[in-house]
């Protein structure tokens, strides 16, 4: 076989010019920024700034709003992720098993994925709204729900929000992932084994987990760093801060606050959340799994 | 066929090309923080100010929360792209002063000194005009909308009770459960950092934080737990929301506004400019001063801090624009214009000659409504100044947010709260004070 090979340095360093451009200016120009701010003090216009070492993070971390917002943060991930995996993947199995009409029913349940979170966030507001809300009447008929003034009522509520616009995202990769598994293997089982729960848990589960794992990423990735639309439509952090994420903490601090130090050293600190997860995950999990 | 393109191409050139050079107005961008009718009222005052003049183009825009808005600003000039003149709030005058010497901030004053045809500071309502000066005096923000923290009260719902408005909170307690009977919520509120925090402290004349509320020293603590009256107050609250006497409903201002525009509480405090959302919505409701302490003040009444936002022109435009945004800045405070303001939005006219106007025509009679919000800032006897000025405020108010809820659902003790809001209110001081 030939290798293609260009002629000169300048043309190949052309070509990859614009991207590399792309990930310098929109990956690590901000980090290295993000790096300069979290190690100094300045003010909001970005005078008078000096080193101060690591008094930004012992701000930080001493702050127990920041603990509590860990700790929230941490639930949230494992819940989202649980919840909005495993409904999916039981809106797969069924989406899949049905004969009539069914891309009637995957275009359906496809189209939660378009929304942005903001306007889940909104429309979950319409249910959750003390004055026009279906949910938050249904749920203070049964216990009394009242977010505003439970934190385990304020969980519900956006954990619900935030896992409902995931369910469809998960459905779409588990739909794929079980019409990619082959047919002789499921006629085979059939065979094999009368029981439909036992066939799909020691066969079909087995040969998603590639896609189950894929998802699990994308599911903490989303619930850690893109709920920041919903919590910000939602609770606001309601009733006293237990409902900020991480990401949401670090807006507030940022943005409203116009603490760039202190927003700063918490995108520091999220990196090295996200990295010992992610080097867990690959280390730990992904050797378990067996792809084809 | 190509011929033909050329030729239209030349026409279309030289028709450009042709075209007598007429001199373009200048463009002056005004960014702000208001939305829904507050945003279309300023959009009026921009057409008044197009339409009377063709020097100058004013261009509002508006950047969402007054949170938002500070935000939006700041990268806009860390990126060289600011506009000319900004809207910001109360919470944000502290950093805004502080930027005059770093040159980010136009001095007003100064502008007027340049620039000014009919500039009177004496005119401005001395209230006002301090909460937006430096330490010496000096005009820093123009002042523009300025609230303050109103009690509106539902006549209906106090009729059919049979209570008259309480101007204190020891009349409330009387009535509150008169209006509780007739099936009434009697007390709703919308911002507790701001008015039952911030103004308690200017409504009673006790200072908040330490360094004479940070206009004689760079404040360290907020007194929160070293006010007993405070305490007090709170103390009342919780007992009030057990019961049933007030309603706390998260902390999202029109979530706490929609029973009393629903119709279903007889008081609501809030902002002056309120009013303008809630005319002809409400059926009969008045705007009365927020109520006070009679034990605290013994009998007194003292003013509230101005709420809302000043005006503030930014560095680094020419000679030319400075000067239409001085013309600009004149018509604005104009007694006409503000008049107008007043009316419609129902913020507080910041001008002697405004209210002057305003009492000529017998306006007050008209709109009784109106009232209000300048009786209430020309109180005089504080001895407290009238402002604050410490920094990371924005967030210090998130402090308090977390913690209130605590306090009034009975997690924390009052007392515990108090502590711990001082302690974070602490920290952020310390943190904003290594920036000066």
């Amino acid at each position: 076989m030939k290798r293609v090979q260009f002629s000169s340095y300048f043309t190949q360093y052309f070509f990859i010019a614009p991207q590399l451009a792309i990930i310098l200016i929109f990956l690590y120009l901000p980090i290295v920024q993000t790096f300069r701010d979290a190690f100094t003090i300045q003010d909001a216009f970005g005078f008078g700034r000096y080193f101060s070492g690591l008094d930004n993070f012992t701000f930080v971390l001493s702050d127990p709003n920041y603990i509590t917002a860990l700790k929230f943060t941490l639930i949230f991930i494992v819940v989202i992720t649980f919840f909005s995996c495993s409904i999916g993947l039981l809106l797969a199995v069924q989406a899949n098993n049905v004969i009539h009409g069914k891309s009637a029913y995957k275009t359906l349940l496809i189209w939660p994925y378009a929304i942005a979170p903001a306007v889940v966030g909104v429309t979950a507001n319409y249910f959750f709204s003390e004055r026009l809300g279906i949910l938050y009447n249904f749920f203070n008929g049964l216990w009394g729900f009242d977010w505003y003034d439970n934190v385990y009522d304020a969980y519900i509520y956006v954990f619900i929000a935030a896992s409902w616009k995931q369910i469809s995202a998960n459905f779409i990769f588990f739909l794929a992932g079980l019409q990619n598994i082959q047919k002789s293997i499921i006629e085979a089982s059939i065979i094999d084994c009368k029981s439909s729960f036992r066939r799909f848990w020691t066969i079909t589960f087995p040969l998603l987990m590639p896609t189950t794992f894929f998802l699990i990423i994308i599911n903490i990735t989303y619930s850690f760093f893109d709920t920041l639309g919903i919590i910000d439509t939602t609770t606001i952090g309601a009733p006293s801060g237990e409902t900020k994420t991480l990401v949401y903490k670090a807006y507030i601090d940022g943005f409203k606050g116009l603490d760039l130090g202190s927003a700063g050293a918490q995108s520091i600190i999220m990196m090295l959340i996200v990295l010992v997860i992610t080097v867990f995950q690959f280390r730990f999990i992904e050797g378990k799994i067996h792809y084809n | 066929m190509k011929n033909l393109f050329k030729f239209f191409i030349a026409l279309v050139t030289a028709s450009f090309l042709s075209l007598p050079t007429i001199a373009k107005p200048i463009e002056l961008h005004y960014w702000h923080g208001h939305t829904g009718k507050l945003e279309a009222i300023i959009n009026e005052i921009a057409d008044r100010w197009n339409a009377s003049q063709d020097e100058s183009v004013l261009i509002p825009t508006s950047k969402g929360s007054y949170e938002d808005i500070l935000a939006a600003f700041i990268a806009a000039y860390r990126a060289g792209e600011h506009p000319h003149m900004v809207q910001v709030y109360d919470a944000g005058a502290a950093i805004m002063v502080a930027q005059v010497k770093n040159g980010v901030v136009y001095p007003f004053e100064d502008m007027a000194a340049e620039y000014g045809v009919d500039f009177n500071k004496d005119d401005y309502i001395p209230g006002i005009r301090n909460f937006y000066a430096d330490s010496d005096g000096k005009m820093i923000g123009i002042p523009f909308n300025s609230s303050t923290c109103l009690m509106y009260a539902n006549m209906d719902i106090l009729e059919a009770a049979g209570v008259e408005v309480p101007k204190t909170y020891e009349e409330f307690e009387q009535i509150a459960p008169k209006i509780l009977e007739a099936g009434y919520t009697p007390l709703l509120q919308s911002h507790s950092p701001w008015i039952w925090t911030e103004n308690f402290f200017s409504r009673h004349n006790l200072l908040m934080t330490d360094g004479n509320n940070g206009y004689d020293d760079v404040p360290t603590t907020t007194l929160f737990a070293d006010t007993p009256e405070f305490i007090t107050h709170w103390t009342k609250v919780k007992e009030w929301k057990d019961k049933g006497w007030y309603d706390y409903k998260g902390r999202a201002w029109g979530d706490n506004q929609a029973p009393f525009i629903a119709g279903e509480a007889a008081f609501w405090l809030g902002s002056a400019a309120s009013f303008s959302g809630m005319k002809g919505v409400v059926p009969n409701f008045t705007v009365n001063h927020i109520p006070y302490w009679d034990s605290i003040t013994g009998g007194k009444e003292y003013p509230t801090f101005i709420g809302g936002a000043a005006n503030w022109i930014l560095s680094g435009k020419s000679d030319e624009e400075y000067a239409a945004l001085m013309k600009l800045a004149e018509f604005m405070t104009s007694p006409e214009q503000q008049l107008f303001y007043h009316n419609m939005s129902g913020y507080a006219a910041v001008t002697y000659s405004a209210t002057d106007l305003a009492n000529e025509i017998g306006f007050y009679e008209a709109s009784p409504y109106h009232k209000a919000v300048g009786e209430q800032l020309s109180l005089t006897g504080s001895t407290i100044p009238g402002g604050y000025r410490a920094g990371n405020w924005p967030q210090i108010r998130e402090v308090l947010y977390e913690n209130y809820p605590k306090m009034l659902n009975g997690e924390i003790s009052i007392e515990e709260g108090m502590k711990r809001m001082d302690e974070g209110a602490s920290k952020l001081l310390a943190q904003f004070a290594k920036t000066l």
